[in-house]
């Protein structure tokens, strides 16, 4: 019955999942003559499409682009009619939404961002003394995934690490705070990086795998009690203080973070060692969202102001490299020692959510 | 279990009323305005007026906020009826929401605006005698001292106010010894703990505003648990953030997705200008709340040291367990005299108003509450006691029941002879949260007068003088008189004209 109700729950949620994120422009054509594109998108996409430069560089280019958010796992369920364009955070949902929509790949896949986690610096250090991560710096390092998939299995506590006594709030279980995996993409991710780990390297497929990492699955989220539904809010409560010391997000937002502020002073951001990319997939629905696709993927402009909001285009590290030059302290510019997990089908990670949550 | 059922019965009452307590009676709040956001708001926001006031100069838009308890606008929520009555949601946290999966997927995005964690604000007398370094100070130490005798405090309703809500939460999980998100199992094994942790809650209160009047009042309870705001804004109290570990509200301003994509993007400009640095600072400045950008600092005399963030449960079983089992189980029970009008006037429309009230709030009374109907009119006409027993609660409900259903109308209105009746009827021998309601539809008419009451109740003993009378404002009665009457006795003054008389009594239950 619950399993149902989740299902049911599921399809629900899409109705009430857009969000107007750029609307309420009538009336400020300024003469230029551009040909308006509609779209959904992903709400960590909302402020660069927000971005007046991005609205600016789009209208030279002569597209004015209305931009709804969604969850990317809801928008299989939309209406898209009347849509030019659907714009998910990763590749399962876009390919997804290609087959519902008969589009033809390749998609365009203009820019994309690995997930990240963010400690404060005590609880970096203290995963550091405990093998649990390297730093390689002040600032930045890797996060161990298979130590730490170990430490979760064992229900390992912050007590039970060496060094957390000098820290009064690295108490409880050890885990990092995801998004709901049924709603967010960011949550679906991570388990996605955990279950290949836990899958011995390989990416779950089929009943056989569901079965064998759905315990330890579970055990990552139901720690976590309630969750949040937005990794914009996870990154806020961090911010401000509040929170878990653990908190996976998108290499974009800490990046974007870093570009508008200076002084973070006391942040880590740790790079799993085995980590999935958000790859942010244009599904084309007609020639004119192709077109936008095409354009996100190659104007020299729209490109950097991707970077501004912590993307990193696709094809080009060296452009990233050199518009993050400042940030070094913080971002692994070049992924070194960062291996990409395959994400599992639409349909598995799905079936993986609902289990971990269930 | 029983009180759940209730609660959808309740979030009406609670709408009616709260939705009648906008400042002007005129004012249509429910009528949707361009460039008005009406928003669902908890009551913990109504610190917020200069902000909102601010927000309007930077970006046009009003935001016209109606209060409710977070478990009541969740309700309201998730059964449909804030569709098209609301523009959009600001709740102390949506930890709550998102248990309630028909309330969630009313909410398109949620954005965190500022933050506020759970505290305990001490005496500083008691500070010193308890020798505790308030950066120090841990739950445990807290429990300790209250079981000593040492430490008595007062927090809000969990089933009313969210700050109620979250500090029963951080308590359990803190005092279970849970590592992760608690269960129904932590819950359980903390029990007897609990139970004699909330020996020491002295005060309890509908609202945190009417607590911090009545800890000043009583001046013999020594600390409030409540969000580090609000403790913040009550002069003299030393403000503790237990070191192992507190509730965050994070005050998520959300829109829903029953309004129109133009109302969405006002709630995104909204949002948007409360983040922005100005907006952020006049928060901290003006609230006691920490801002959530980092370029923003927090105001001075917030301490800045970290503390673990206590997961909230991730399933409504356990949260909805944990309400039941403090109402029911945890918390000292209640002891109330319903002091009630039948005089004559009464007959009709107002009688039958009142028994629906009453035998509405049978649905709501706790195991072990203790009630007696007190029916008057030129003089007491019965005094009935009856008792929710946890082994049969039933039983005692229906007698309530059929003496309300029993009452009539007849003689005139004897309001302070019946006072002094409930306060004599009350001793003060046993440990419970002990109030009196007064519902009267008309001016006293008969027995004591106004001033040989106020003698009555001063020359009453210390413990007695600290029963507070709620009284209910209906039909004909004199707002001066029974405001004089909860000012005397340290109560509240609701009023059923604006509301209803359901409103009325279902508010005064989080003052019980």
């Amino acid at each position: 019955m619950r399993r149902i109700a989740g299902i049911v729950l599921a399809v629900l949620l899409i109705g009430g999942v857009v969000a107007a994120v750029v609307a309420g422009r009538h009336g400020e054509d300024k003469g230029t003559a551009t040909k308006t594109v509609r779209g959904v998108i992903g709400s960590e996409k909302a402020d660069f499409f927000a971005d007046p430069d991005v609205v600016k560089a789009l209208a030279a280019r002569g597209y004015t682009v209305k931009a709804e958010a969604s969850g990317s796992w809801a928008m299989e369920g939309l209406d898209l009619k009347g849509y030019d364009f659907a714009f998910p955070s990763s590749q399962a949902p876009a390919d997804q939404l290609a087959r519902k929509y008969h589009v033809q790949e390749p998609l365009p896949r203009p820019f994309y961002s690995p997930l990240v986690v963010v400690a404060h610096r005590a609880a970096a250090d203290v995963l550091a003394a405990n093998g649990l991560a390297v730093l390689d710096g002040k600032n930045r390092g890797t996060l161990r995934t298979g130590a730490y998939v170990d430490a979760a299995r064992h229900d390992r506590t912050w007590q039970q690490l060496k060094g957390a006594k000098a820290h009064g709030e690295l108490t409880g279980t050890l885990y990092i705070a995801s998004t709901d995996p049924e709603s967010s993409n960011s949550g679906a991710l991570y388990l996605a990086a955990a279950s290949y780990v836990a899958n011995g390297g390989k990416v779950v497929a089929g009943e056989a795998d569901l079965d064998r990492t759905a315990p330890l699955l579970h055990k990552l989220v139901s720690v976590q009690g309630a969750q949040q539904s937005s990794t914009d809010a996870v990154f806020r409560d961090f911010v401000s203080g509040a929170g878990n010391p653990l908190v996976l997000v998108y290499e974009s937002q800490v990046a974007a973070l870093l570009a508008q502020r200076h002084g973070v002073d006391d942040l880590v951001v740790l790079y799993p060692d085995t980590t999935v990319n958000s790859d942010h997939t244009v599904v084309p629905l007609n020639a004119d969202g192709r077109a936008l696709g095409e354009l996100l993927s190659t104007d020299p402009a729209l490109r950097g102001l991707a970077v501004r909001h912590g993307f990193r285009p696709q094809g080009d590290a060296a452009e990233f490299v050199a518009a993050t030059a400042g940030r070094a302290a913080y971002l692994n510019q070049k992924l070194t020692g960062v291996r990409q997990a395959p994400v599992p089908t639409s349909a598995v990670l799905h079936e993986m959510a609902r289990r971990a949550r269930g | 279990m029983r009180r759940r059922s209730l609660l959808a019965v309740l979030a009406v009452a609670a709408g009616l009323l709260s939705a009648c307590t906008s400042e002007d009676p005129k004012d249509d709040s429910n009528a949707p305005k361009p460039g008005t956001l009406r928003v669902l708001a908890s009551s913990e926001l109504s610190d917020m007026t200069a902000v909102f006031d601010r927000v309007r100069e930077d970006t046009g838009i009003t935001v016209r906020p109606t209060y409710m308890g977070t478990l009541d606008a969740v309700d309201l929520l998730a059964r449909g009826k804030a569709d098209g009555a609301y523009d959009a949601l600001w709740l102390s946290s949506d930890d709550y929401l998102r248990l309630r999966p028909e309330a969630a997927r009313k909410v398109v995005s949620e954005t965190p605006v500022m933050s506020s964690p759970v505290a305990v604000g001490v005496r500083p007398a008691t500070v010193r005698e308890l020798g505790w370094k308030p950066e120090d100070v841990t739950w445990s130490q807290v429990d300790r001292a209250v079981q000593d005798g040492k430490l008595t405090y007062g927090m809000t309703d969990p089933a009313r106010s969210n700050s109620g809500f979250a500090t029963l939460v951080s308590v359990a999980s803190a005092l279970s010894g849970a590592q992760s998100a608690l269960t129904d199992a932590d819950v359980a094994k903390a029990t007897p703990r609990l139970k004699e942790f909330f020996q020491g809650q002295k005060l309890t209160s509908g609202s945190s505003g009417w607590l911090a009047t009545a800890y000043r009042r009583r001046g013999t309870v020594d600390a409030l648990l409540n969000y580090e705001s609000v403790l913040k804004g009550i002069p003299g109290l030393t403000v503790i953030r237990p070191r192992d570990g507190v509730v965050t509200a994070d005050y998520p301003f959300s829109s829903l997705a029953s309004t129109d994509a133009r109302t969405r993007e006002d709630v995104r400009k909204v949002t948007a200008d409360l983040r922005t640095d100005a907006v952020q600072k006049l928060i901290t400045d003006t609230t006691h709340r920490r801002p959530v950008v980092p370029s923003v600092r927090p105001a001075a005399g917030l301490d800045t040291g970290r503390r673990r963030e206590l997961p909230f449960p991730g399933s409504r079983s356990v949260a909805d367990g944990l309400l039941d089992s403090y109402e029911n189980e945890l918390r000292r029970p209640s002891r109330t005299v319903y002091v009630l009008d039948t005089s004559g006037s009464m007959e009709g429309g107002r009688l039958a108003a009142l028994k629906k009230a009453l035998t509405g709030l049978t649905g709501d009374f706790r195991d072990r509450e203790e009630v007696t109907l007190m029916p008057f009119g030129s003089h007491v006409k019965s005094v009935r006691t009856h008792v929710v027993d946890p082994k049969d609660p039933g039983a005692g409900l229906a007698a309530i029941r059929r003496d309300t259903d029993a009452l009539g109308a007849d003689g005139g209105t004897a309001v302070y002879t019946s006072l002094e009746q409930a306060y004599d009827h009350l001793g003060t021998d046993r440990d419970t949260f002990t109030s009196i309601v007064l519902m009267t539809d008309g001016e006293n008419t008969a027995g004591a007068e106004a001033g040989d009451f106020d003698g009555f109740y001063r020359a009453l003993g210390r413990d007695r003088r600290d029963i507070p009378v709620f009284p209910i404002l209906f039909g004909d009665s004199s707002r001066s008189e029974l405001q004089h009457i909860a000012d005397l006795t340290g109560g509240r003054l609701f009023d059923a004209r604006q509301g209803s008389l359901d409103g009325a009594f279902e508010e005064i239950r989080g003052y019980q």
